[in-house]
């Protein structure tokens, strides 16, 4: 453990209201991360992203310590109408649904219930020792989101090492929508750790589509451990997008616990210089009928690294299983560097499961043709990248989001 | 127009173009016949400027040497290439494409850009026509398309670009009757006095859709027979091997 590390168990004596059990449960944690460490590569699940050296190259001192930050005040998205939550270093701040009935809603600061599960992610006890906010926010039954939510995920200028622990839950009730995009704008000029542990419930017949993007470029190093549990008949739908950040990963557990679900992880990553982004996920398939559809693309520019593991787990009685599972990445340079490991353990007989991956650089005879047709060069290979990138970006049926989220990819392919 | 001189071309030190000679002039059109593998599609790929081979000799354009310019530079200039294996480019729509293309040949001559809707209107009557599917516009770009659809949508590109020299490269190979008489279309109304064309073919047949003021046979990179159309009426019986 990293000497300048301060953690310090008088920290969860300091959490007021909880029960015996809970702080017990804390601890546990707490003494389970304070054993491991942070992860590093000798651990199989972080053998692409050795969280340790991150931390070891990025602090000199590092503190769980809460903050209280002062915020003044974001300019809203202007691109498309949309509610909004605010949440300020990870805590839930304000929020507005002036599109929707109000009472259908509900949204609270911070998480409570636990399941007493202890998980093989040393980050994700981290935060279970330590999380103390968050959001939760709930949808009733037979509800219908009629605009976009979106989550302004904002960090402060003075956020400095730091790792943030927060801890969200999303619950989507009976025949209910939701639509959300997290967006996240990082303000601090220093560097820190948001360490995440978020839960989203699908109960029968929701739908939840959820669409990752930061507003810019930024130094942030990011970790959330996303676990869904999903019903019958559920539709999920998560788009991971990347306006560039130093360390990203994004760990993601789906329960398809009953039949007919649908579960979709997208991605269209351009990773620049350094930035570092890991999606690994792993599919449950606990039930017959369900569709799991995964594909990870990522353009890599000099020194960037992407990583996709996918798992997909087939239980005996999940017959009729359909899954796939797709990486693929452009390499723009020669130190650029994408890890697919696709892992599949199927126990049903009756299923179709297809995975692969594939790499490759930017094929010459293609710019050759465009560019015998007028184009230079650049606008030759932005196109090509555009266009590697366009199937993940098809997904998005809004026209104005879909066109925020092409402008940012523009500006991200235009900065490299 | 276009003057070759002793132009030779090797990759990989294979020599390919052995010392070719060619003279265009404003107004004509020159049809390229010849055995397989002896230099044709060379011989346009180097005239629109694709990278990799090893030259010497010259090559001019209107006048200037084109030898150190670039591939789209040429083609702002005017030089367009129909491709015998167009590139199939995922994800890149074919409007879009064909609007950024022609913008910067625009751009380039000094006109003004067209704005989406003007642009809309050039290709909808451009590929009316031509006999054009505008279906295939809307598609990526090449993907998926059959060998005639490629092709057609060479034409296409050509006749928006209205280029000063073009240059087909087996336009015709593969393509049923209608769509030679489309690709003949595309030529016979670009062609005026100013402009010039360089077509490489293996057939007699679409020379009999477009009259062409010269006929060339080249063989193991070199132009070894020139002669009026006759001359590929002439090959079409006798085959190659007479004039070697
Ligand atoms: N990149 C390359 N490396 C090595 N040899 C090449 C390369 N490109 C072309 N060649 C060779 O150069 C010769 C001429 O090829 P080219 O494509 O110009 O022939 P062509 O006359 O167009 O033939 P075809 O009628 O079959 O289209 C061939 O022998 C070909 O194999
Ligand atoms: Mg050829």
């Amino acid at each position: 453990m990293n000497q300048n590390f301060q953690i310090n168990s008088k920290q969860i004596d300091k959490i007021q209201k909880i029960t015996e059990e809970e702080k017990n449960f804390r601890i546990k944690n707490l003494e389970i991360f304070k054993e491991e460490g942070f992860p590093s590569k000798k651990l199989e699940d972080w053998k692409f992203s050795d969280f340790k050296r991150i931390v070891d190259n990025n602090f000199d001192e590092l503190d769980t310590k809460t903050v209280v930050s002062h915020f003044d005040k974001v300019d809203l998205l202007k691109d498309f109408e949309h509610n909004y939550i605010f949440l300020v270093n990870g805590n839930l701040h304000s929020s507005n649904f002036d599109f929707e009935d109000k009472n259908k809603i509900k949204i609270n600061s911070y998480d409570k219930s636990i399941n007493y599960e202890i998980n093989k992610n040393p980050l994700v006890c981290l935060n279970q020792a330590f999380a103390e906010n968050g959001y939760s926010l709930e949808i009733d039954k037979n509800y219908k989101f009629n605009k976009v939510l979106v989550i302004y995920n904002i960090f402060t200028n003075d956020i400095k090492n730091k790792i943030l622990n927060n801890k969200n839950k999303i619950r989507v009730n009976e025949n209910s929508e939701l639509h959300t995009i997290e967006y996240t704008i990082n303000e601090s000029k220093f560097k820190f750790i948001n360490n995440v542990l978020e839960n989203i419930i699908l109960e029968k017949n929701s739908k939840l589509k959820n669409l990752n993007i930061q507003r810019k470029k930024n130094e942030g190093i990011f970790h959330k451990y996303l676990k869904n549990n999903l019903s019958l008949n559920s539709n999920y739908t998560n788009l991971i997008f990347s306006s560039g950040t130093k360390f990203n990963k994004l760990d993601i557990e789906c329960n398809l616990i009953d039949q007919n679900i649908n579960c979709n992880i997208l991605s269209a990553l351009f990773l620049g210089n350094n930035e570092h982004n890991e999606i690994k996920t792993c599919i449950n398939h606990l039930a017959p009928n369900c569709k799991s559809y995964q594909q990870v693309k990522n353009v890599l520019n000099s020194n960037g690294k992407g990583i996709f593991q996918g798992k997909i787990y087939v239980k005996d009685l999940a017959q009729k299983t359909d899954a796939y599972q797709l990486g693929k990445a452009l390499l723009l340079d020669d130190n650029a560097e994408f890890n697919s490991k696709p892992e599949l353990e199927i126990y049903a007989d009756d299923v179709k499961c297809s995975h692969g991956s594939s790499s490759g650089s930017i094929d010459e005879d293609s710019i050759y043709y465009m560019m015998s047709r007028g184009l230079s060069r650049e606008q030759s290979k932005k196109l090509l990248i555009k266009g590697f990138l366009s199937d993940i970006v098809e997904h998005i049926k809004s026209p104005s989001i879909k066109k925020f989220v092409e402008n940012k990819l523009e500006e991200q392919i235009s900065e490299n | 127009m276009l003057e070759i001189k002793d132009l030779k071309a090797s990759i990989n030190k294979k020599a390919i173009l052995k010392g070719l000679n060619l003279t265009i002039k404003p107004g004509e059109l020159h049809a390229i016949m010849g055995p397989n593998g002896s230099g044709k599609s060379t011989l346009a790929n180097i005239l629109s400027g694709k990278e990799g081979y090893e030259i010497s000799g010259e090559l001019n354009f209107n006048g200037e040497s084109i030898k150190e310019i670039s591939v789209e530079k040429r083609a702002q200039k005017g030089i367009f290439l129909a491709f015998q294996y167009p590139l199939e480019i995922p994800g890149v729509n074919t409007n879009n494409f064909l609007k950024t293309s022609l913008n910067s040949v625009r751009k380039a001559r000094g006109e003004k850009e067209l704005d989406t809707l003007s642009f809309l209107k050039l290709i909808k009557k451009t590929s009316y026509e031509l006999g054009i599917d505008e279906g295939i516009l809307s598609r990526q770009l090449n993907v998926g398309f059959s060998g005639g659809e490629k092709k057609k949508n060479e034409i296409l590109q050509m006749k928006i670009l209205n280029p000063k020299l073009s240059i087909l490269d087996e336009t015709d190979s593969g393509l049923d009757i209608d769509a030679i008489k489309i690709v003949a279309k595309g030529v016979n109304t670009l062609r005026n006095d100013k402009k010039s064309f360089l077509i490489i073919t293996h057939y007699q047949r679409l020379l009999d859709y477009i009259k062409p003021d010269f006929v060339h046979v080249l063989s193991h990179g070199k132009i070894v027979k020139t002669g009026c159309s006759e001359l590929a009426q002439e090959l079409e019986k006798t085959g190659y091997k007479k004039i070697n």
